[in-house]
């Protein structure tokens, strides 16, 4: 009985529990910690779809799955069913990975809070190594508006140029999320975030770098915080810019914390 | 109560199936009390996280998490095609317009990708729905490997990333296209493609043809069994993505990245657990652009929408095991092969 229920009925159900969680996502604003918010009408739309075609099916579809009974009798497609009617501890195995795929979807999806990713993905991610690959995009923002510049832009610039005159008298200010530089832990971190093309799982941490000796006494690696001041030669490293902070202030995490 | 058993016995003796009854109104009423539920357990859960998780367990659940959200909406679409697909594409339409030579049928399949706009998780789904309507298992498998190379997204975004930089374009899709025929033709060859699909999946077909309800019922039944079969895949395939991203350090993999065979194998390797949809695996590689070889951009590009721990998990629900380890190392074999070519001739 148990079962049929779950092999039948697994489907609708996960798709019941993803569908409450995305529309609630979407509702309260936090699909974007998820995916890019680009991709946000197509996924509310395939979800809510999703969603009327679950309930639809409750609605249409045959109380039971006969197949679970089939092998009792003779049909054309005999074959078929010779493995696929599994052994009773199959059939508990089968049961029970489904209760926990379900179990677990439920806990991951609607009974644990949305979260940012964390420093610790940023660090094992390497700041550096985005930032340098990136490099094609830095050149074109040389004469740009600097006003207009996220923080992925400030981070490619201090990364690609070396002459901080190029960009004396701007006044930046910064928020992220503290990260450590892993050539200069205990006088640098980076002010970090995560650039989200698709969803958060090509995150890469793009970060400027902060000098600011003795940081740690005032920060924790993962705390939010918005950093102002002017880009000098980066004490730590022979190329590169830093931002040589005016202020550093802790701040709450902001509602969007990625950049697209 | 009879038990569903003994009903069957009897059915079976007298010949005739009884009328399979709906839920109706009850089943939409569970189906609503589900969703009060869920959304109740959503609501009532206490906003902030405090430091109950580790970080680490933290990202693992964000991961796979983005991974399912990104992702089901194509499961979702696919679905919906192949179900569309099964239920009003005449049985013989494909067979009557493609062309008879195996080939040439392989090669036009191999192009469908781009009239389909379906990423490869929703590929597989709608590869089920056409094995279903006359394709068979080496076509479907041609269908399922190509349609995410030779589709207009990827192609748009491959330029957009690499342009004609070292051929990494042209050799993506020739990869692409080269392997996903040499695969349909392999399995072509066997002598009893049937017994390449998992009993489950063989269940299914042989159910979809002795089906003579109403077209709604037939769709919700669909529904019931496609998503049955896809979405605990896509979950667990999901976790395993977000596990190894948090399991595995990514600076073993970029120090392995200089060596122009050894890099040719860790971008695969990296492919195969990162688990990317296709249209955005090449701005991923982007990032890894000076650090690795062209040839291994290559092979990072072609296997990974082919074969990766998410997809693997996917086309379980339709083919044995064992298929799936033939299929990844012909797959894994004739990437590499063509890394280590683009490699050589750079």
């Amino acid at each position: 009985m148990l079962h049929s229920l779950v092999s039948r009925w697994k489907g609708v159900a996960l798709t019941l529990v993803s569908v409450v969680a995305v529309l609630w996502l979407a509702a309260t604003g936090q699909l974007g910690l998820y995916i890019n918010p680009d991709h946000a009408g197509f996924a509310v739309t395939m979800t809510v779809v999703g969603g009327i075609l679950a309930l639809a099916s409750l609605a249409l579809a045959p109380v039971r799955d006969d197949h679970d009974h089939d092998h009792d009798h003779d049909h054309d497609h005999g074959g078929a069913d010779a493995t696929g009617a599994a052994t009773p501890r199959r059939r508990v195995a089968a049961t029970a990975s489904a209760i926990v795929v379900v179990a677990g979807a439920t806990v991951a999806l609607l009974v644990l809070p949305p979260a940012t990713l964390t420093a610790r993905t940023a660090i094992d991610r390497d700041v550096e190594v985005t930032a340098a690959e990136l490099a094609v995009d830095a050149r074109s923002l040389a004469g740009a508006d600097p006003s207009t510049f996220d923080l992925s832009d400030w981070a490619l610039i201090a990364n690609q140029f070396d002459d901080p005159a190029e960009f004396a008298g701007i006044e930046l200010e910064l928020a992220g999320f503290v990260s450590p530089v892993p050539g200069d832990p205990d006088d640098s971190f980076y002010i970090t975030r995560f650039k989200i093309t698709h969803c958060a799982i090509d995150a890469q941490p793009v970060g400027v770098p902060v000098h600011l000796p003795g940081w740690r006494d005032r920060f924790a690696v993962d705390d939010w915080v918005v950093g102002t001041g002017g880009l000098v030669a980066d004490p730590a490293d022979q190329d590169g810019l830093a931002l040589l902070p005016g202020t550093v202030a802790a701040t709450e995490e902001p509602e969007q914390p990625y950049v697209y | 109560m009879t038990s569903p058993t003994t009903t069957t016995r009897r059915r079976a003796r007298t010949g005739a199936r009884p009328p399979r009854r709906p839920l109706g109104t009850i089943g939409l009423a569970i189906g609503l009390a589900a969703v009060a539920l869920f959304a109740g357990i959503r609501i009532l859960t206490p906003e902030d996280r405090g430091d109950a998780l580790s970080d680490a367990v933290q990202d693992f659940v964000t991961l796979s998490a983005s991974v399912v959200i990104e992702s089901l909406p194509f499961v979702f679409l696919g679905i919906v095609l192949s179900i569309a697909v099964q239920l009003w594409l005449p049985p013989d339409f494909l067979m009557r317009r493609l062309p008879a030579n195996g080939f040439l049928r392989r090669a036009v399949i191999s192009l469908l990708g781009i009239l389909l706009p379906v990423c490869e998780c929703g590929n597989v789904p709608l590869a089920r729905g056409l094995l279903q309507r006359g394709l068979t298992v080496g076509e479907s498998m041609t269908f399922l490997l190509a349609a995410p190379i030779l589709n207009p997204v990827t192609i748009i975004t491959t330029y957009q990333a690499f342009g004609w930089q070292d051929g990494i374009l042209v050799w993506r899709i020739v990869g692409g296209f080269v392997i996903a025929n040499l695969v349909g033709w392999v399995f072509s060859r066997h002598p009893d493609p049937t017994s390449l699909l998992t009993p489950a999946f063989q269940a299914a077909c042989a159910r979809e043809h002795a089906d003579a309800s109403a077209t709604p019922r037939r769709g919700a039944r669909m529904f019931v069994e496609e998503t049955s079969a896809m979405l605990p895949a896509l979950f667990v395939g999901s976790a395993i993505a977000g596990f190894i991203q948090v399991a595995v350090s990514r600076d073993i993999l970029i120090t392995l990245g200089q060596n122009p065979v050894l890099s040719v194998f860790a971008l695969m390797l990296l492919a195969f657990v990162v688990a990317l949809c296709s249209n955005v695996d090449a701005f991923f590689v982007l990032a890894f652009g000076s650090t690795f070889m062209p040839g291994a951009i290559v092979a990072f590009l072609v296997f990974g929408p082919m074969v990766d721990v998410k997809m693997l998990a996917l086309m379980r629900t339709t083919f044995t095991t064992r298929t799936l380890v033939q299929l990844t190392a012909i797959v894994a074999l004739a990437s590499a092969a063509l890394g280590l070519a683009v490699n050589l001739a750079a």
